[in-house]
């Protein structure tokens, strides 16, 4: 008997334990592999992200994404990279509690630390990714560029109830992406370029929010496919972002992704480059019609709202207005097949067809 | 009875076998992958044309036998009634009727993929529960 518990607190353990690899100082050494790039994956795996390619091979979305962002990390020794991988709650015979996230921290392409964590067990604000990026963040005297990637299904504008499958009655908002975004920006004003992987991330709510955390945002206005991004741009930073211009970085990443995308999806395409300075005008503009109808959106049923569905914001006269295309760089494709598979362009703005 | 009683006997075993983050949606996305497989593995037009008929035709059965059924919500049957009207427009693009242009014999390999693809990132799927996707798998093999 007394054998059993032990050994059932051993297997505990070993399974929910935090596994450190490598403890450093915060301080950069100022070496040849001097850190300039910060960049920070989130990547929610806490859901349906199984996808197939055309051979009818399948993967998980955020799996995939989980190996491509650790690709990234290997790939760059002027570069901390942190990576947080939300992901489902598990039980270990039925009972024990698992933790549901896993974070790795690399520098200099080296991995230094991979520890399982606890993710926010009631509002969804990124605390605990927060602390370990406080805890873990270089001190470097010379400004970083920083980055931030988001990877997951539609963040909701409102709502948000189920967007966790294994917590129904937690909330994730554009709102608390927001939040989360503020604390890790404590110690620079901004992002230099954010990067939103999910379905209708450009709309004019979204774009606003997060831009007050960002200076350039990729985002996709219609349904992303869940190969998501190509990530591979991101590699060797010291090369391919050498003369540190992030905007015309940012064009280059969304001209590749879309052209993967275009070659192996059949689905709509489109990817945006958002100039957050230059997009203002345009927001402002748009900021009190689209409030309203997010208010009215609000108290409709969950049965109605599945019957509203989004849009091309040009398709709505009301903001269809001079400044829509101030700003914005669009890489769009119509689907193949169904009702849009002739529409040619796209504002880069999507709205609700309200 | 006794037939009611061993179908939801299968029932509660594949709720139980399907891994919870599937969420049942993963086996209605492999359905359809199958079926854009078997569409790529033949080379005769008519018979790529008739898979595709015969899924939609039995998909569209099973839903409107899982609609209708006490086993599911009223969230569950609004879920099911988007996912009919998505499947009815594949449906009417493959015949060109109700002002779609018929899919092109060439088109209909490319076809079957946006089918998987757009069937993957709707998000009207994720309104139905997983008891409500499972009985509807369950009805589509029992068609097939």
């Amino acid at each position: 008997m007394r054998f059993c518990c032990l050994a059932i607190v051993v297997i505990l353990s070993s399974c929910s334990s935090d596994i450190v690899l490598k403890s450093e100082s915060q301080q950069d050494t100022g070496s040849a592999f001097e850190t300039k790039y910060s960049i920070i994956f989130v990547i929610h795996g806490d859901g349906d992200y199984l996808y197939h390619d055309t051979s009818g091979n399948n993967y998980n979305a955020d799996e995939e994404t989980l190996k491509n962002a650790k690709k990234v990390a290997m790939e760059n020794p002027n570069a901390e990279v942190f990576i947080f991988h939300q992901k489902s709650s598990k039980h270990f015979m039925f009972f024990f509690p698992l933790k549901d996230g896993e974070f790795f921290y690399y520098r200099n392409g080296q991995l230094i630390a991979n520890e399982l964590y606890w993710r926010d067990q009631e509002k969804s604000n990124f605390d605990n990714e927060v602390r370990y990026y406080q805890s873990f963040h270089s001190v470097n005297q010379n400004k970083f560029i920083n980055m931030f990637l988001y990877f997951g299904h539609q963040i909701p504008e409102f709502g948000g109830v189920g967007y966790d499958e294994s917590y129904p009655d937690r909330k994730f908002t554009i709102d608390n992406l927001a939040i989360g975004l503020k604390d890790l920006t404590i110690d620079s004003s901004k992002f230099d370029l954010t990067i939103l992987g999910t379905c209708f991330g450009g709309t004019p709510y979204t774009i606003r929010k997060l831009g007050s955390f960002s200076q350039t945002i990729i985002a996709s206005p219609e349904n992303l496919h869940l190969s998501y991004f190509d990530l591979s741009s991101l590699e060797r930073l010291n090369i391919n972002l050498k003369n540190e211009d992030v905007p015309s970085f940012a064009k280059r990443f969304a001209q590749q992704s879309f052209n993967k995308l275009t070659k192996n999806v059949q689905t709509e395409v489109s990817v945006v480059v958002y100039d957050v300075e230059k997009v203002q005008n345009f927001l402002n503009s748009v900021q009190n019609d689209y409030n309203i109808t997010l208010d009215s959106l609000k108290g409709m049923t969950e049965a109605n709202l599945l019957k509203i569905k989004h849009c091309d914001c040009s398709d709505i006269p009301v903001h269809k207005i001079s400044t829509i295309n101030n700003g914005v760089d669009v890489f769009y494709r119509p689907a193949r097949f169904g009702r849009s598979k002739n529409k040619q362009n796209h504002s880069g703005w999507e709205c609700w067809k309200y | 009875m006794k037939t009611i009683i061993a179908f939801l006997s299968v029932l509660v075993m594949f709720v139980l076998v399907i891994p919870a983050n599937a969420g049942g949606k993963g086996e209605l996305q492999k359905h359809f992958s199958n079926i854009a497989n078997k569409v790529k593995a033949t080379e005769n037009v008519a018979e790529k044309r008739a898979i595709l008929e015969n899924s939609f035709k039995d998909m569209s059965e099973a839903l409107d036998k899982v609609q209708s059924s006490f086993l599911v919500s009223k969230e569950d049957q609004d879920g099911i009634e988007n996912l009919k009207v998505t499947l009815k427009e594949n449906q009417d693009e493959l015949a060109g009727i109700n002002g779609y242009e018929r899919v092109p014999d060439s088109q209909l390999n490319n076809f079957s993929s946006y089918v998987v693809q757009n069937m993957e990132q709707a998000d009207e799927t994720i309104t139905i529960s997983v008891v409500a996707l499972v009985l509807i798998i369950l009805l589509v093999i029992l068609l097939l």
